[in-house]
């Protein structure tokens, strides 16, 4: 599963430390998360997907998607 | 906050111990024991490094503890608790090959598994978690 956390908190000018904050997670978290090497839960995906104002699917690209392309 | 000051005060105490028994013992100490010294010494110093991280969190206003960690923590204590077991028949393999008398067998059986605990859980938290 793939991501694009990093794009949307570049284009919504949040640092990872802040992104960390708004969501109560800690910093590596969101470090682990950019570099794809932890799948969230769902609750974090949709904590995560609400701050960015997008769908889950929208910031998060599952697999299947990714074979298709 | 609440369990990194008690994640301090048990690294104190086993430490305080520690220094205790090699106080007291010093003279009649073999390389066995001078070798658990180390191991208790450098599980000692990760247990600092674990309490001084998650006050360091609690310090930036980030939760101590999050989803990562918990299940860091879960995949560890599942890995090192498996290994443990064939730490433990290995143990028993070798008790009646060399001279060990029960006591440096439980203590070098207890260190392994700290060890083993401690290595799980640097290298998955350096991997990161992944499901499926």
């Amino acid at each position: 599963m793939d991501n694009r956390i990093k794009e949307y908190r570049a284009r919504y000018n949040l640092t990872q430390e802040e992104l960390a904050k708004k969501v109560n997670v800690r910093r590596e978290t969101i470090v682990f998360l950019e570099k794809n090497r932890y799948n969230p839960s769902l609750k974090l995906a949709h904590d995560l997907a609400s701050i960015f104002s997008v769908t889950i699917e929208e910031l998060f690209i599952f697999e299947d998607k990714i074979n298709n392309k | 906050m609440k369990r990194s000051i008690i994640v301090f005060l048990v690294a104190c105490l086993v430490l305080l111990s520690a220094g205790l028994w090699i106080f007291i013992s010093f003279t009649e100490m073999n390389p066995m024991d001078l070798l658990h010294f180390a191991i208790i010494i450098i599980l000692v110093a990760f247990a600092f490094f674990v309490g001084f991280k998650r006050l360091s969190n609690a310090r930036r206003g980030e939760p101590a503890e999050d989803e990562l960690s918990k299940k860091v923590l879960q995949k560890t204590a599942a890995i090192s608790y498996y290994i443990s077991l064939y730490i433990w028949v290995f143990m028993i393999f070798i008790r009646d090959r060399i001279e060990f008398d029960t006591e440096q067998l439980l203590g070098t059986g207890v260190l392994a598994m700290a060890i083993t605990f401690a290595i799980s859980w640097v290298v998955i938290n350096f991997r990161g978690i992944k499901n499926g």
